[in-house]
Order: structure tokens, then sequence, then C-alpha cells
């Protein structure tokens, strides 16, 4: 008897190279211990990280975070553009993330200014301690992954990728999708959460 | 491909919303801190939850992977909670 | 110019590809990688109390009263840590010459990697030196200069961070270009390297911060650029000590042979 499927089973796989999913998981762990570590501190001076808490801008986080959202998605649908061999449409959605990215070291460039100019140092307490050195080693990652999205939007206006060749984007789009998803976490932790 | 039409569009508009209730709903006086709390890191558990399996496209992934992934956002809010409910209040 | 002779004939060749090649003292250069690690966490770390440091923000009596009460373990704990840190240069010979295999004879990052791996063992064993003399000269020192001899050892060994880094690179360069079907070494460690060195980066901080995760003692400069290290040696020696015998059957399926 000859069975014959007519089903197309998609094998399970991790988008892009493998190597970045080793960054991402250990990206995500080392952050963990931070989230966890920062509670540890605030834990034991809690009206000192509520009063300098108050100092932050909550509008211009919530921003931040729409605009980081927003970037992500740009980037997923060149992913998705990619994968239907729509290679003239993938730049256009690259330079979505470029510009959202280059939005976001914009706002945090203008807040930091804002927090200096007011005499707010990583050195003026705890809270800004992990503040600055949270934001900013984020802010690392924002940069590198804005320098990595207008590396592809360059390669692709040249037609580098397809359908066939995407382990590059995809590559960077997940490390991308990271950027993003840590400052979910941060943005709350460090702007919105209150104290009882 | 209609852009109106693909999943990863109907995921962000869903994270939009979501950013909006916790930044400028559950931020508000009228929620005590527990509730507003617990609130906005259950719902940023669930945006990375979905930044995850849908940008990520973790959903295709190993099923191991995606697991420990999928954890992930919630580990991390419950160790936060954890030590939220565990700090003193102030006066 | 390699000649090979049949296997079996009664004087086999010398010749070999690139040179003579002793796999029998490779491997127990290659062993000397987990010996480094064992001494370097037991002495330096849990002996001389470095996991984890006395703190930056300790004051110099503070700092005084820690060298005097822990003057015995430390200084057993230094002197003995300084000795055996040789071991990681012994272990980076191993590892280059593994690389070379890939890489080529006399090739560019396996020279960086021995060199990288060899001169990380200088702000090592010279902070460990440091420290051993704050133990062993506590009585005739100041608390001011128990301080000042503290931080010195701290921004020596932290700050030269970027020797290994070159170390690092090397190996994870060589070792992700390996074109065997099973490569020597897998990505994921090439990979574990490459956020080795970022991870260091951060460390630069440390003259400037006292307390929080950035100071020498913090959760970012200690705990998270010492641990990927830790776990770096270890995991690139594992490969490195099965590499030695595959090398070896490699070399004698080509028919090529040494007298040891």
């Amino acid at each position: 008897m000859v069975v014959v499927t007519t089903e197309r089973v998609k094998p399970r796989r991790l988008p892009g190279v493998e190597g970045v999913w080793v960054f991402i998981g250990a990206d995500s762990v080392i952050f963990a211990i931070l989230f966890l570590t920062f509670m540890q501190d605030r834990l034991k001076d809690p009206a000192l990280f509520e009063a300098s808490r108050h100092t932050l801008n909550m509008n211009l986080g919530g921003i931040d975070t729409l605009i980081l959202l927003t970037s992500s998605w740009s980037v997923a649908l060149a992913i998705q553009a990619l994968k239907r061999d729509l290679i003239d449409r993938v730049p256009r959605y690259l330079f979505g993330g470029v510009l959202t990215g280059l939005m976001f070291v914009v706002s945090k460039s203008i807040e930091y200014f804002h927090k200096f100019a007011h005499g707010l140092t990583p050195g003026t307490n705890p809270f800004y301690m992990w503040y600055f050195t949270l934001t900013g080693i984020h802010l690392a990652h924002v940069l590198l992954g804005t320098s990595l999205l207008t590396f592809l939007w360059i390669r692709s206006r040249r037609g580098a990728y397809s359908r066939s060749h995407r382990e590059v984007p995809e590559s960077v789009a997940s490390f991308w999708h990271l950027v993003d998803l840590l400052w979910i976490v941060l943005f709350p932790l460090l702007y919105l959460m209150k104290a009882a | 491909m209609s852009v109106w039409r693909e999943r990863v569009t109907w995921v962000w508009l869903g994270l939009v919303v979501l950013t909006c209730v916790t930044t400028w709903g559950l931020t508000k006086e009228m929620f005590r801190p527990a509730v507003a709390v617990v609130g906005i890191f259950l719902i940023a558990a669930v945006k990375v939850r979905y930044v995850m399996l849908d940008f990520m496209e973790l959903r295709n992934a190993p099923i191991p992977v995606r697991a420990v992934f999928e954890a992930w956002p919630f580990v991390v809010a419950a160790v936060i909670l954890g030590f939220w409910f565990a700090t003193p209040a102030i006066a | 110019m390699a000649i090979h002779a049949e296997p079996g004939t009664a004087a086999p060749a010398r010749e070999l590809s690139p040179y003579p090649t002793d796999y029998t003292s490779w491997k127990v250069m290659a062993w000397m990688g987990p010996v480094f690690l064992v001494a370097f966490f037991c002495l330096w770390g849990l002996l001389a109390r470095n996991i984890s440091p006395f703190p930056a923000w300790a004051e110099p009596q503070a700092v005084w009263d820690h060298y005097k009460n822990l003057r015995l373990p430390i200084m057993i704990g230094m002197s003995v840590c300084l000795t055996l840190t040789a071991c990681y240069m012994v272990w980076s010979v191993a590892v280059s010459r593994v690389m070379e295999r890939i890489e080529g004879a006399g090739g560019l990052w396996s020279k960086m990697e021995m060199l990288g791996g060899t001169i990380t063992c200088a702000p090592i064993m010279t902070a460990c030196a440091i420290w051993l003399t704050a133990a062993h000269e506590i009585d005739n020192i100041t608390p001011g200069m128990a301080h000042t001899l503290y931080w010195f050892g701290w921004l020596l060994i932290d700050l030269a961070y970027f020797v290994t880094s070159w170390q690092i690179a090397g190996a994870s360069i060589v070792f992700m270009r390996d074109k065997r079907e099973k490569k020597l070494v897998p990505n994921i460690v090439g990979w574990w390297g490459w956020i080795t060195i970022l991870s260091f980066f951060v460390v630069s901080a440390i003259p400037f911060v006292y307390t929080g995760p950035l100071a020498f003692n913090g959760v970012i400069s200690f705990w998270i650029a010492f641990f990927t290290w830790f776990f770096w040696i270890p995991g690139l020696s594992y490969f490195i000590i099965k590499a030695i015998p595959r090398l070896q059957a490699e070399d004698a399926a080509a028919g090529r042979f040494n007298d040891s």
C-alpha cells in the first residue's frame, strides 16, 4: 500500500544562525540577574528608590516603548516580506526599523541630557546607578541593533537577501526583538513600579 | 502581502494597547499599588510572550527552546513581584 | 615537503605536517586549563575570600582588618595561586596548537591566542603578589596602604581584560572556521567566547564606582564578567582535550607518524 501525504509538514526551526540564539539566551539570563539584583538593592531603601523614580519621565518612557514596539513590527514585516520573496518591499520595512531605532536613541539622549543638566548622575544614589547602568547597557544594545539594521537596509537595497538567503536578516531581527522585549520589562521596573 | 492582514500587525496593535493600559491606565492613583504593580508586570510578561512567539517566531521553534523562552517572562515577573511584596511599605 | 611511508614498513616516516607532534605533552598541556580554573577558583576565590570580593566601598581600616584577620588563608591562597596561574599559559599553548591545525602552521590568530593567554597570566600573578604582600606585611603597613594595595590589585587584574579578550577572540574566530563536518570545537563555545568578551567591557567602570552593579565586587563587573570567563575555560578545555586524539587519528589515517 502506498501512503501519499498531501500535508506539507513545516519543520520546527529557530530563525537565523544558531549563535544569535546563544546570545539571546545569555543576554536574557544576564538581564534577569540584573533585574533580581536591582530588586534586592531596592529592598534596602524603598523610599529612596520611590523618590528617585518620581524624577523619571513616565510619558517619555511610555513613548519609548511604543517606538521600540513599532520598530520590532517593522522589522518583523521585513522578514515576512523576505519569506515571500517580495524583495522590493524589504528595504522600506528595514528602514522603518532603522528610523525608529534612531528615534529611541535620540529620545534617550534627551532624557540623559535632562538628567545631567539637573545634576543627576550614576553617582547620585543607588537608584540612579541602576537607572543609568540598565538603560545604558540597553542603549548600547539599541545602538548595535540599529547599526546592524542599517547594514541590512543598505544590503537589501542591492538585493542581497531573499527567501533562500535570509539567515543574516533573521538573525539581526531576532536580536532586535530581544532589545524590544528587554525594554518591555525595564520600563515598568524603573519608571512605573510604585512603592507599597 | 497586505500589512493589515499580517499576524504581526495585529500583535503590534495589541501590544500598543497594552502599553497604553499599563503606562497611562494602571498608573493612575485610583489603583492600589499592589493592584497596579501586579497588573503592570503580568501585562509586561504577556507582552514579552507575544514578542517572543510572533515577532521572534518562537511559535515555530523546537518545543524545548520555546518552552524555556516562554518561561522567562513569567519567571522574571514572579521574581520581581516576589521582591516587591517582600519590600516594606514606605511611610 | 611531506614524505609518507606505507604503514607497517620497517622504517616509519618521520616527516609530518607541519612538524613532529608530541600528542602526550599536548594532552597534558590541554588539561592545564581545568587545573588552572580549579586552582584559581579554590585558592583565589574561596580560600582568599574573593568570591565574593571584599567590597569596593570598604574604608581603609576595614580593609586592614580584613587582611589582619585572614592573613594566613590569604597568604596560602595568593601564593599558591600565583604559582599555579602559569597553567593558564600552558593551556593556551595547547589551544593554539589545535587552532593551527585549522588556520595553518604559524597562523595569526593562533599566535594571538597563545600570546593573549600567556600575557593574561601577568596581571593575575602580579595582583596575587600585591595581595599576598598586603597580607604578609600587614603589621608593617597603615590602613591607607592596605586600602591602596587592595585597589592596586583589583585595578590591575580587572582592567587588563582586553589581553584576554584577544585570546578569546582568536579562539572563537578560528574554531568557527573549522571545515570539518563535526567541528573540533562546536560553535556554541565560540559564541560563548564572544559573550565573554562583551561582558568584559563594562569592567572599565570600576575606577569610578564604589557601589552597585559596576563596582569591582558588583553583579556585572564581578559575577557576570568573571563567571562568563569561568564557563569559557572548561567549556573550551573539554573540546580541546577531545580534539587531540581526533587529530592524532587524522594524522595516522593520512600516514603521518612520529616516534613519540
